[in-house]
């Protein structure tokens, strides 16, 4: 059974490479770099010190701004998304879903330190910042936090979904969200997953990710409401791989029931695939993972597409990753243009589908697929429509 | 309609509902936290799992036992699994948090602490730990919903393993949820406004099954019956309330339950079907 599609009416984000829409898509097209060195806490201890983080969010805890950079970062991507859509529907019938990795597990840390007050004890929890979004955007419908590691935003999308579909909502803020802080950075490092040198997806020579922050956010309705916007969400799929605690399945098993899923869910076979945008975090495993599946799922129509990957762009921003990239997929489709795959210079022989090398490129990609893994054997996979 | 086939409860009172006191707030005693014990797992995979995990697929052996089913009826990728927790990441994050070189005095204090958590600890700090645990313990490889939040998050992820079932997404939806709370309990009496006392850990897990249809999901202004008796019995047991209100209806023998959470000022409600108790599994 295919579900009708879900409209996407507006878009909003907060990331390294731009503070709003517009702003982070030109960057993309342009190929800006948004790592650099962390200023915001001490990494003179760990191995890796850059990453993706935002320098110039508004001053926390100031002027009506939330003291929680988790929090800030979302509502930086709400108000992106509001100055472009006016939610035109009873509060009620508004419902947030939003993913993330981490919560607000820097309050957690800040809780934990000895001065520190009641309020920062709440804010630990890893649905505040979701809480916190439903206030400012006037939601008192169903407000749901999913954590499906870097995975998040994917199912956050397709949970929004469902809610549309059993009519338990007629409007959804839904996307995703993480920062850059000790407690992740240093976690990553012990794991010796970041890279000291560039990050290069699907190339020969890719050494890991680095990570980063930021915030994405999808205005979703039913079509049959809806007028005008970015596109539709046309299906769906998750799994988990049942393989192992931290690591992916070597034979991407679950990555390709995801995908698979998605793409009955949406009606779409292999020949309506324009674009893939991949996971493609950098490291070695999951880059020839992601494109032994792509093969197997798409067969030869896998050779024919572009591939892209932008977390060498904006680092891997963990719960916000999948919504900022089915967020490109929609924007790509608007202007027929594809962002590259920073970083990708040299081919290897295990990735060997056309990765977009170098700089943006006029394609047309109406329908698109996106993929996503996390931690703890999650994965989550999007069909997209464009506008266009 | 959606049909719950089969149930586990395990709380700090003990294993099962007929362990939970007549009024918990009494049986308490004045603790904030009631603690359950780690569960004693074989095998040398769960070697490093935290108890919160290990809590996680107890509750699934409860829930097989309970619906008289063998693990290999949720192998595959029919099974779907959503998890839910408001808590229970808090301790793997503490531990990983408190030996931090930044906060324990700088890189020379965490050279003196080898065997200070680290790379094998970090990835239980998610909440995917847990049911990843789960998913590997039991082979599950179908449809996957992680939810934060407390009662109103159960029984938002009743709703979603009802939608998938309904959508043909799976055949099966185990739905799991767990609490703990004793290592941050100083956190949580900081912030007693967000949950009231007793806290009482507990891990819980539901098996439905069928065609999903018929599930009424809203928002509600007041606690359904079973909210207010799961809460007398058991305490506050966060998003494990709703799973221990349909262990509730099935003894009182209810054929449906119309359950309801809440959590940071949100209600929901879900009306689900129940087999009988121990009846044997039609799946």
């Amino acid at each position: 059974m295919t579900p009708p599609p879900i409209a996407v009416l507006a878009a909003g984000v907060a990331t390294p490479i731009g503070l709003d829409l517009d702003s982070y898509w030109t960057a993309l097209v342009t190929g800006v770099d948004g790592i650099s060195g962390i200023e915001r806490f001490p990494v003179a201890d760990l191995r890796v010190g850059r990453g993706g983080e935002i320098k110039k969010l508004a001053r926390l805890g100031q002027g009506g701004k939330p003291r929680c950079r988790a929090s800030a970062l979302l509502l930086a991507a709400a108000d992106d998304l509001l100055s472009r859509a006016a939610l035109g529907a009873p509060p009620a019938r508004i419902a947030v879903v939003v993913g993330t990795a981490l919560g607000g597990v820097d309050e957690l840390e800040r809780a934990l330190g000895e001065a520190a007050g009641p309020r920062a004890a709440a804010a630990g929890l890893y649905d505040s910042p979701a809480h916190a979004l439903a206030h400012r955007v006037g939601a008192h419908g169903p407000v749901l936090t999913v954590s499906t590691a870097c995975a998040s935003g994917a199912t956050a999308l397709g949970v929004g979904a469902d809610l549309l579909h059993a009519d338990a909502a007629d409007l959804v803020v839904a996307g995703g969200y993480d920062v850059l802080c000790r407690f992740v950075l240093r976690g990553f490092d012990v794991l010796r997953s970041l890279t000291r040198e560039r990050v290069r997806p699907f190339d020969r020579r890719r050494t890991g990710l680095l990570l980063g922050e930021g915030a994405g956010l999808l205005l979703l309705a039913r079509e049959r409401d809806a007028r005008g916007g970015l596109g539709r969400l046309l299906g769906h799929g998750s799994s988990s791989d049942g393989s192992h605690i931290a690591a992916p399945d070597p034979d991407g098993r679950g990555l390709e029931h995801a995908l698979r899923s998605a793409m009955a869910a949406a009606g779409v076979g292999p020949a309506d695939v324009d674009f893939v945008s991949a996971h493609g975090t950098g490291t070695p495993l999951n880059d020839q993972i992601e494109t032994a599946v792509l093969k197997r799922v798409l067969g030869a129509r896998a050779y024919a597409i572009p591939v892209n990957s932008i977390k060498a762009a904006l680092g891997h921003t963990m719960g916000a990753a999948a919504t900022l990239e089915a967020i490109m997929c929609l924007l790509a489709a608007r202007d027929g243009v594809v962002p590259c795959t920073l970083g990708y210079e040299e081919p290897d022989p295990a990735c060997d589908l056309d990765y977009v090398p170098r700089a943006a490129r006029h394609a047309r990609s109406r329908v698109s697929v996106s993929t996503s893994l996390g931690f703890g054997g999650c994965n989550a996979a999007l069909v997209l429509e464009g506008a266009s | 309609m959606t049909e719950v086939l089969g149930l586990g409860v395990l709380t700090g009172w003990g294993a099962g509902i007929a362990a939970l006191p007549a009024d918990a707030r009494a049986a308490a005693g004045g603790r904030r936290v009631v603690e359950v014990a780690r569960p004693a797992l074989d095998g040398q995979r769960f070697r490093r799992a935290t108890r919160e995990c290990l809590l996680g697929v107890a509750a699934v052996d409860a829930m097989l036992s309970d619906a008289g089913l063998g693990r290999e009826v949720l192998r595959g990728d029919r099974t779907a699994l959503v998890y839910v927790t408001a808590a229970a990441y808090g301790a793997s994050n503490r531990v990983f948090i408190d030996a931090d070189p930044a906060r324990r005095g700088g890189p020379a204090a965490a050279e003196a602490s080898s065997g200070a958590p680290g790379a094998l600890h970090f990835p239980y700090t998610a909440p995917s730990a847990v049911p990843a645990e789960v998913a590997i313990e039991y082979s599950l490889k179908g449809g996957y919903v992680i939810l934060v939040g407390g009662a109103a998050a159960a029984v938002d992820a009743l709703w979603q393993a009802s939608v998938l079932l309904a959508a043909g997404r799976c055949e099966r939806a185990l739905v799991v949820a767990v609490e703990t709370f004793a290592e941050c309990e100083t956190l949580w009496a900081r912030g007693r406004w967000v949950a009231r006392g007793p806290l009482v850990e507990a891990a819980t897990c539901a098996l439905l099954a069928g065609g999903g249809g018929d599930v009424r999901y809203a928002a509600a202004s007041a606690p359904s019956p079973l909210e207010a008796l799961t809460a007398r019995r058991a305490g506050e047991t966060l998003a494990c309330g709703p799973l221990i209100g349909l262990a509730l209806a099935r003894e009182a023998g209810e054929r449906h339950a119309r359950l309801s959470g809440q959590w940071r000022g949100r209600r929901m409600t879900v009306t689900l079907g129940l087999s009988p108790a121990r009846e044997p599994a039609h799946i």
